[in-house]
């Protein structure tokens, strides 16, 4: 074996056409990783494979490393294949039917390394269409015959994105297992979206997402690995969110009046103002964000209108049709509200089972005090699906990754379908993985649902769609 | 001084009394808080218990506002910052009594009759006196008007998780009576129903009971198994584990924190889940330890109970308040010079087995303090229920005291009237187990038995487990738990 030398990505922005770039890649494949490139569709992974194929135009940073002889296997690659073999034909001047070329001229004109070749025939069993016509194969044959002229050509890196798409479950197993005997010998970068195909010896997972390099995993951190499945679950499942409980519907609102009107609201603590005079009216379905420095008052703020702030009482605020202090109980307004903070994740400290967690967002009680229905527990076993926590429903809350939590606990915000959700920094804490994953769950929430959204960030890369009014808090006045 | 309540009632009145106790269904507070909806409650005292009450209270819709003395208004005190500060109306007894429909006094025992006094003949005809402790009634023997209804409502909880469970939407056990001397329209069962539920107590089961239980029996758990056992067994234990040579550090973190760690499998499981935790060498040699404690202090929970029915402990205890709490204040500066309290906590590390396993000591004298006390109060005529709950219930609660900040956190958190009664526990306490503590060897307290052979003997084996679990106090412990269990889905 030669020495070999990782490839490098820097920096790197390349753009594919006019509708699609690659930005800012920092990326290195070190000789004896093997990666797997996962995403959603369109998010940039077959691009990624086909910067190291060549593919793309360089716009800012550098690529280094690369070796001269790469193996590409690729529906692009493929179909570049096909076409290339039916201008062939086109080109054709003398009146005779081309067949094209036929499947053993593909596989052994120039072939690097006959043996493997013949090999690989005997192992794909494709002897019986050697004769035939590259181009007459169906997409499953030509996509063998791909396989092995790339296997074949003695390369320096074999990128072979989507190799297991259409095969029959014996080639499927045929083909990881003589790929794993190739680890010691050649450095791989698959492109997969199922996580069960992943072959055991992938070392690396990039995760990519709109055109960006996103996150990278480690195969042997069992915990990140957890999460990528669930976020690649999340960002690619079919499912929506699950309805509301009819048993237990909110009393409906006038649609006419304001969710929350605050008049000259403000807190005062030993006669400092955190904030004052403030006016703010939430309609229904209108989506805010809200923001300012540490210490403005933001999460006071949010507490005037859940009711979890004493000085509630001292204020001008109307919320869900009641006038604060005029008699109403703090249950008769927390059932309007989904809430979900960094907060209320510590005080959410308890043993019970994730279903339980989401339940008990029909009863706004942290812990699950109240007897519930069927229909209540069918839900949330919807919401765990959703979550791709279903064969996690029994295990205990506190155990979770404190990710997990957040994202159960946004679930829990959204079980009752509230008229309002306030979701203050709901990536505090988190580490990237878990950032998407939040952000992903909030997206799907935030799609076509009737729910007002208030959403605290301070980071605009955080930003959510959909999102259109402002509020900004300042830093409080220094004292007189 | 006034006559002592009790002692002024038959004896056919008082066993009546003592053995009033029953767990209500919470079919029985559908009505929720609508017999308080529109009145005027007016809290006296705003410390720990009044403040967050009154946060459960206004939380629940219902009007509250906070009367305190002028002087505590004009000088901007702790009460008053924490009624205004939290957006309370605050006034002077003369401008907010008046008003009330029901005035909550909930300052300090000892402050119970002055308050009483000053604010009984501001309120109006017909309203409402509500305690949290029927000490002012039972031992002081105060009168109150008789137009007034005078009820107790008593979260069995420190006031920061009465209101932290209701935040998360559940409560905190809580404890009612009507003072049947002052229920002239009949409607003081339905307030203090209303109450409870206003404090959220009713998710988390209430004690239907009276003024004289409530007392006899609070005094007597909070005085041996709750305090004065912990504070004991907190000093004996680290003396002997410094004399067996472990260290200082180490000895004073088993201590600090193994109350909490034990006493927690005792909350989930009774006795015998505690004594369950432990090998079977070493609950058989705990369960030793225990029979052998019971049997040396019973005669001293016997007097507790004794002073306790008969006035003896209120009416010393009151000599004492009225001689400046010399006492109290003496005995206090005492226990903060003790080596225990004095010696740190070590930064090492204790797995929540070992805390079993190097505490047996610890363990059996929690299971005999939590029998002793019990079996003591249902011989005095209160009831299982009561007495359950005045023991082996609160006992967790109190031993999260001393895994804060040790004995003073504990002596802090109680009331005085607690305190007063731990330390002359304590004193008795001591001399009494001095011989007992002689045979003790680090191997029941620091180092824990030997694990080259965890054999036993069946039959002996057989015969602790018996006793454990039949012991009445795992009797009803497994109802009430039930109860508890059926509610609160978690704990």
């Amino acid at each position: 074996m030669t020495t070999r030398r990782p490839i490098r990505l820097e920096a790197l922005t390349i753009q594919f056409d006019e509708r699609f770039q690659l930005n800012n890649i920092n990326w290195q494949i070190e000789p004896d990783q093997h990666w797997v490139i996962t995403g959603t569709n369109g998010a940039g992974k077959s691009a990624l494979a086909a910067v190291l194929a060549g593919a793309g135009e360089l716009v800012s940073g550098s690529l280094s490393g690369l070796p001269a002889r790469v193996g590409v296997v690729s529906f692009e690659a493929q179909a570049e294949l096909i076409e290339a073999e039916r201008k062939k034909d086109d080109a054709d001047i003398l009146d005779v039917i081309s067949e094209g070329t036929p499947v053993h001229e593909m596989l052994f004109k120039d072939c690097a390394d006959p043996a493997t070749a013949r090999d690989l025939v005997a192992r794909f069993k494709l002897e019986y269409l050697l004769d035939r016509a590259f181009r007459k194969l169906s997409t499953g044959e030509s996509r063998k015959v791909m396989l092995i002229r790339a296997l074949a050509s003695k390369p320096d890196l074999l990128v072979l994105d989507e190799p297991f798409d259409g095969l029959d479950a014996d080639t499927l197993a045929m083909l990881q297992q003589y790929l794993a005997t190739l680890i010691e010998t050649v450095p791989m970068v698959l492109v997969l979206n199922r996580f069960d195909e992943f072959p055991d010896f992938i070392t690396d997972i990039a995760y990519v997402n709109q055109g960006e390099l996103q996150l990278q995993v480690k195969r042997d951190d069992p915990r990140a690995y957890a999460e990528l499945y669930q976020l690649l679950h999340l960002k690619t499942t079919q499912l929506a969110v699950p309805p509301a409980d009819p048993e237990t519907a909110i009393p409906a609102l006038d649609p006419q009046q304001p969710l929350v009107r605050l008049k000259d609201v403000g807190i005062k603590y030993d006669d400092k103002a955190l904030f004052s005079d403030l006016d703010w009216t939430i309609n229904p379905n209108q989506h805010w964000q809200l923001s300012g420095p540490n210490g403005s008052g933001k999460t006071g703020l949010l507490s005037l209108i859940t009711g979890d702030h004493p000085q509630c009482y001292v204020n001008d605020i109307f919320v869900f049709g009641f006038q604060r202090g005029s008699g109403e109980s703090i249950w008769q307004i927390k059932q309007f509200i989904g809430y979900v903070s960094s907060a209320l994740q510590w005080e959410y400290r308890v043993g019970t089972s994730l279903r339980n967690v989401i339940i008990s967002g029909f009863y706004d009680s942290i812990g699950l005090y109240s007897k519930y229905s069927d229909r209540q527990r069918q839900i949330a076993d919807q919401w765990l699906a959703l979550l791709g926590m279903s064969h996690r429903a029994d295990q205990p809350f506190n155990k979770l990754s404190y990710g997990d939590q957040r994202l159960l606990l946004i679930a829990r915000a959204m079980v009752k379908h509230p008229p309002l959700l306030i979701l203050d920094e709901p990536c505090l804490g988190l580490d990237d993985m878990n950032r998407q994953l939040v952000l992903a769950l909030i997206e799907k929430i935030c799609a076509g649902s009737e729910t007002a959204v208030v959403y605290v960030n301070h980071h605009p890369e955080d930003r959510i769609e959909g999102i259109d009014n402002y509020l900004a808090l300042n830093t409080p006045a220094p004292t007189q | 001084m006034p006559n002592n309540y009790f002692n002024t009632l038959p004896l056919r009145e008082q066993l009546e009394q003592l053995a009033k106790c029953r767990f209500m269904d919470i079919s029985e507070f559908s009505d929720g808080v609508s017999a308080l909806k529109g009145k005027k409650m007016v809290i006296i005292g705003c410390g720990a218990q009044g403040l967050n009450q009154g946060l459960n209270l206004r939380d629940s819709g219902l009007d509250v506002s906070y009367a305190l003395r002028q002087a505590a208004i004009t000088e901007k005190r702790q009460s008053w910052k924490n009624a205004s500060e939290n957006g309370f109306t605050v006034g002077t007894y003369e401008e907010l009594v008046p008003t009330a429909d029901i005035v909550l006094n909930l300052t300090p025992d000892k402050q119970h009759t002055s308050v009483v006094n000053a604010v009984m003949p501001l309120m109006k005809e017909g309203a409402c006196l509500s305690y949290s402790h029927g000490f002012n009634i039972v031992e002081e023997g105060m009168k109150i008007r008789e137009d007034l209804t005078v009820i107790m409502v008593a979260p069995k909880c420190p006031g920061s998780e009465v209101r932290a469970e209701y935040v998360r939407g559940f409560g905190v056990p809580t404890l009612i009576a009507v003072h049947e001397d002052n229920d002239p329209k009949g409607e003081g069962l339905a307030l203090a129903k209303a109450y409870a539920v206003g404090t959220g107590g009713h998710k988390a089961g209430v004690l239907m009971s009276s003024f004289i239980a409530e007392v006899k029996s609070d005094l007597m758990g909070e005085q041996t198994i709750l305090c004065g056992m912990l504070q004991t067994g907190s000093l004996l234990c680290f003396d002997k584990m410094i004399e067996e040579g472990i260290d200082a550090g180490y000895a004073s973190k088993l201590i600090q924190f193994g109350w909490e760690t034990v006493t927690e499998a005792l909350k989930y499981g009774g006795v015998t889940n505690m004594l369950d935790r432990l090998s079977n060498p070493a609950k058989i040699k705990a369960f030793d330890l225990s029979e052998e404690l019971k049997v040396i202090m019973r005669p001293l929970y016997n007097k507790h109970q004794d002073d306790i029915i008969d006035g003896t402990f209120s009416r010393t205890m009151m000599e004492d308040w009225a001689n400046d709490d010399k006492n109290l204040l003496g005995w206090r500066a005492e226990t903060a010079e003790t080596a225990f309290e004095k010696t740190p906590a070590g930064d090492v590390e204790i797995s929540e087995q070992e805390y079993f396993d190097h505490g047996i000591l610890m363990v059996a004298m929690v299971k005999a303090g939590v029998e002793l006390a019990f079996e003591t109060m249902t011989a005095a005529g209160i009831v299982a229920d009561s007495a359950y709950y005045e023991s082996l219930h609160e006992t967790p609660l109190i031993a999260n005291t001393i895994a804060r900040k040790k004995l003073y956190e504990m002596n802090a958190t109680i009331s005085d009237t607690a305190e007063y009664g731990c330390y002359l526990y304590n004193h008795a306490c001591l001399p009494l187990l001095a011989d007992f503590m002689k045979g003790i060897k680090s191997d029941v307290i620091g180092r824990g038995l030997p694990v080259d052979d965890n054999g036993v003997d069946n039959a002996r084996l057989i015969e602790v487990n018996t006793a454990l679990r039949s012991h009445p106090v795992e009797a009803i412990g497994a109802v009430l738990r039930g109860h508890m269990a059926d509610m609160k889905k978690i704990v």
